[in-house]
């Protein structure tokens, strides 16, 4: 992992998953900060927070109210990397997903060795993207 | 329809001659440049030579080859250029994988050559718009 410590949102109302994502996650370095609905994860996106990575989950207020959760990370300045990690995949929240061109797509039960991998990568990828930029 | 901007190189990979000769004619009409590949080793060697705006892959190429892979491959190479695939159809499960692949857009197999070329020349005058801007 390029970045020692990447700061990553988790988003879910089930504590359960939310609790084992964040245990995951900080066991792999990474500094955690949970959210239970959409409604707080906007208020801590709306509170300047930075954050590397988002993993939301989509049904949480009502249906597929995640994707609000995605359409303001992607509005952050660095946009972090933005995972949907959802047990309700149909093909219309699926079709709306890749329209917004979020980065990863986990189904539940979310393999969790793929996902560590998957958001590695990732990171690194959006590390690369930013270094580049700022050299040009 | 819309002339690309720039004569961008789009990557057509199908191993389904047909198609393969629909969708280059159809983004030579709309103004790209094409270059066709129909297997695996020939896709990949093209991707090390040439400076692609665009790409469209099948997400089967003959027997084993697996159009998802070379999806990302592509993106690793080229992050910034407009990704189509074509699945058989469309499923959760292809545009899960053209999600987690980084594609940008998903057609299935009924979807007119014509249609993706439109999208193809869409992405590349988009993106050719916000370098001028």
């Amino acid at each position: 992992m390029s970045i020692p410590n990447p700061k990553l949102l988790i988003v879910d109302d089930e504590p359960s998953v939310a609790l084992t994502l964040k245990m995951i996650f900080q066991r792999e370095g990474y500094e955690v900060a949970t959210a239970a609905s959409c409604a707080e994860a906007l208020r801590i996106i709306d509170d300047r927070a930075a954050f590397d990575a988002v993993i939301t989950d989509l049904n949480m207020e009502r249906e597929d109210i995640g994707l609000e959760v995605v359409k303001a990370a992607q509005q952050m300045a660095p946009k972090p990397v933005v995972v949907v990690c959802t047990g309700y995949a149909n093909l219309q929240n699926s079709a709306k997903a890749l329209q917004m061109k979020i980065d990863y797509l986990a189904t539940k039960p979310v393999d969790l060795e793929q996902l560590i991998g998957a958001m590695s990568v990732m990171l690194r990828r959006r590390d690369d993207g930013a270094s580049r930029a700022t050299a040009s | 329809m819309t002339k690309a901007k720039e004569k961008e190189l789009v990557l057509v990979v199908d191993s389904n001659l047909g198609r393969a000769t629909s969708l280059h004619n159809a983004c030579v009409e709309s103004g790209c440049r094409t270059v066709v590949a129909r297997d695996l080793p020939t896709a990949l060697l093209m991707i090390s030579q040439h400076v692609f705006g665009a790409a469209v892959f099948s997400s089967r190429i003959g027997e084993e080859g697996d159009g998802w892979s070379l999806a990302a491959v592509f993106r690793l190479v080229f992050p910034k250029a407009y990704v189509a695939m074509i699945d058989r159809e469309r499923s959760v499960t292809s545009l899960q994988a053209a999600i987690n692949h980084g594609a940008d857009e998903l057609f299935d197999n009924n979807d007119a050559p014509v249609q993706v070329a439109r999208s193809v020349v869409s992405a590349i005058s988009q993106k050719s718009n916000e370098t001028v801007q």
